[in-house]
């Protein structure tokens, strides 16, 4: 099976001489299809940069990435148009919801199936809303919802055009136990039953149960998987 | 999915009190606009219903409206004898302000008083809307609506009376002024109308005058004759008028034309134009300044309106950094970005253009001046609208496209 991402040798360095630090320091990981796995670690740890780097937010200073079995970072330089990798290998979910205010939760979630060239967006936004079990909230206005109501809506958003790779930034920093539960819930079904890897930057040690793969990170440097 | 429209809906007030502030702006260029052709259509307006082909004018003057014209009215006598010339007619014109209304007597009146050839030119050309021309040599009067004057009100000139029989539309000078019509002799009389001091003073000087000369130093009886009103020493001349309308036999005839302004020009004291060079004279003449001052009011109303439409855009498109973070870290792309903003500053800029266009409806018409807004005008406005708020957004898609998708991941 092909694997959803590999990455190896990613460096990320920020400053230079007294002040430098080295928020990525020789990272190498490797995500299969299907598997939700958890990132760990104190804060300054280095995981959100490594989650920017391997989402092409904010590209390694070296280092290779293959999504797909297909190389777009090369020593650091991206290969191809990162508006076209981003549509067609990857789905972000944020610590915020950060849902357009100004588009319900269906016109959220259409809006990216049609930035996706997905078929029939309207359809597939009703599914997903459906599958994540918000359907009822589809022409809500944002500001209308509850936090566990925005995520899931933020998480079909990010699945809209099925994606191989979910990153998740803290997702559930804003939510409640049970909500955050539910969302992490969220992710296995998310791996098990649309194939995608999922990687989810966590400080939420009581939902660990839920992952397939745990990962620390200190120092900008990535520990060795171990289960959950 | 159109994000503009749906960010739009979703700030409707904010958006549509912006797009009224801007609309008020557009309602001024509108107007300098409609100025500009008023003032432009005022100035021909009476030319065009003059109906002549060639004006006859002083030697060396532009003509009544735009010069002090004075020429001898035997002239249209001599002009009438012209081979090719149909018709000859005196022409005076003179601005008045003064206090006519019988049933108004403080209200002061500022018109343009036309003296027509009674009784060959009675008005009828005149684009009479209410009433009719005139149809006696003397007490008649056609004037212009904007006087706010009725068929039938009575103005009290020179100690006679004189009654409106007919109203014009719009039939102003090139200053602005309302324009009356009566015959030659009344527009005359008006005109020369002085207070009863000024005509005993002046009796005075025609019997001083009398008595300098032999003739009244020998009939000192003829003194009698200086107390009558239509008594002229023959030194003093007939009452002067501005110009002379021609007519010529076949006036679509270059040839005719021709004809007819060579033969004037071996008169040594007319000089002769025709209907379109009176025309060219007075845009020139009287409406060459004031139209660069409202082009350069204009322009400094389009600059100002980029840059508030601009400004606005761009607060809008600052408030939606975060959003547009996300829609990048979405994949979307740069057109589909730009397109948010820039239609975002078109649909105010058409929004404000048609709240202008509404005011300037109701507004326009109680203008003091007169505001003609012809559709090629109002088209080449929205058309300006339409590039001021593509200019305007150009900031703010700079700034879209330049937002760091990293954004969004920042909480």
């Amino acid at each position: 099976m092909t694997d959803a991402l590999r990455a190896e040798h990613i460096f990320k360095h920020f400053g230079e001489g007294d002040t430098l630090v080295r928020a990525l320091d020789d990272v190498s990981l490797t995500l299969e299809a299907g598997h939700v796995v958890a990132l760990l670690g104190p804060s300054g740890a280095g995981k959100s940069t490594l989650v920017k780097a391997l989402g092409l937010v904010s590209l390694p200073d070296t280092g290779k990435i293959w999504l797909e079995g297909e190389l777009v970072v090369d020593d650091g330089r991206l290969l191809g148009s990162l508006t076209e990798l981003r549509k067609r290998f990857l789905g972000f979910v944020f610590q915020r919801p950060n849902l357009i205010p100004f588009l319900t939760a269906q016109q959220n979630v259409e809006l990216a199936c049609e930035i996706g060239e997905t078929a029939s967006p309207r359809k597939r936004a009703r599914e997903l809303l459906e599958w994540l079990e918000v359907g009822h909230r589809a022409h809500a206005m944002p500001a209308t919802m509850s936090g566990g109501e925005q995520q899931r809506v933020a998480i079909a958003r990010a699945l809209a055009n099925r994606p191989r790779l979910v990153l998740a930034d803290e997702p559930t920093a804003a939510l409640d136990k049970v909500r955050g539960r539910a969302v992490m819930e969220l992710f296995q079904r998310v791996a098990r039953e649309q194939g995608a890897a999922v990687l989810v930057v966590t400080h939420d040690h009581r939902t660990l149960d839920v992952f397939d793969e745990l990962h620390e990170m200190e120092d900008g440097k990535l520990g060795p998987a171990r289960a959950a | 999915m159109n994000l503009a429209y749906h960010d739009v809906r979703h700030r409707v007030g904010r958006f549509v009190g912006t797009s009224l502030g801007i609309a008020l702006l557009f309602t001024v260029v509108l107007a300098m606009a409609g100025i500009y052709l008023g003032l432009v259509d005022d100035a021909t307006i009476l030319l065009r219903s003059m109906r002549a082909d060639v004006w006859v004018v002083q030697q060396g003057t532009r003509g009544p409206f735009a010069d002090a014209s004075r020429l001898d009215p035997s002239i249209v006598s001599r002009v009438s004898a012209l081979p090719g010339v149909t018709r000859a007619r005196a022409f005076t014109y003179q601005v008045l302000q003064r206090a006519p209304l019988a049933r108004e007597p403080g209200r002061s009146l500022r018109m343009a008083l036309v003296g027509l050839d009674w009784p060959i030119d009675r008005g009828d050309g005149l684009p009479i809307v209410r009433g009719r021309a005139l149809r006696q040599a003397h007490g008649e009067l056609v004037a212009d609506a904007t006087l706010g004057l009725a068929v039938g009100d009575v103005l009290h000139f020179a100690r006679e009376e004189f009654r409106v029989v007919g109203l014009t539309k719009q039939v102003l000078s090139s200053g602005g002024d309302a324009m009356v019509f009566g015959t030659l002799a009344d527009a005359q009389l008006i005109a020369d109308d002085a207070p009863s001091d000024a005509i005993r003073a002046e009796r005075e000087r025609r019997t001083e005058r009398l008595r300098a000369t032999d003739l009244g130093r020998a009939q000192p009886q003829l003194e009698a004759l200086t107390d009558d009103p239509e008594f002229h020493p023959p030194v003093l001349p007939s009452p002067p008028i501005a110009a002379v309308l021609v007519e010529v036999d076949a006036p679509a005839s270059a040839d005719s034309l021709s004809r007819v302004r060579g033969a004037l020009a071996a008169w040594p004291d007319v000089t002769a134009y025709t209907t379109r060079e009176q025309e060219q004279l007075l845009l020139d003449g009287a409406v060459e300044k004031p139209r660069k001052q409202l082009a350069l009011f204009s322009m400094i109303l389009v600059i100002t309106s980029s840059l508030l439409i601009g400004a606005v855009v761009y607060m809008m498109t600052l408030d939606k950094t975060h959003d547009i973070a996300v829609l990048k870290l979405m994949g979307a792309s740069t057109g589909r970005l730009a397109g948010m903003v820039i239609q975002q500053a078109w649909a105010m800029g058409a929004l404000g253009f048609a709240i202008a266009v509404a005011i300037g409806q109701q507004a326009f018409p109680h203008f003091p001046r007169r505001v003609v807004l012809t559709t090629e005008a109002t088209l080449a406005v929205g058309a300006l609208v339409m590039v001021i708020s593509t200019l305007g957004s150009l900031l703010a898609i700079r700034h879209a496209i330049r937002v760091d998708a990293g954004k969004a991941l920042e909480g």
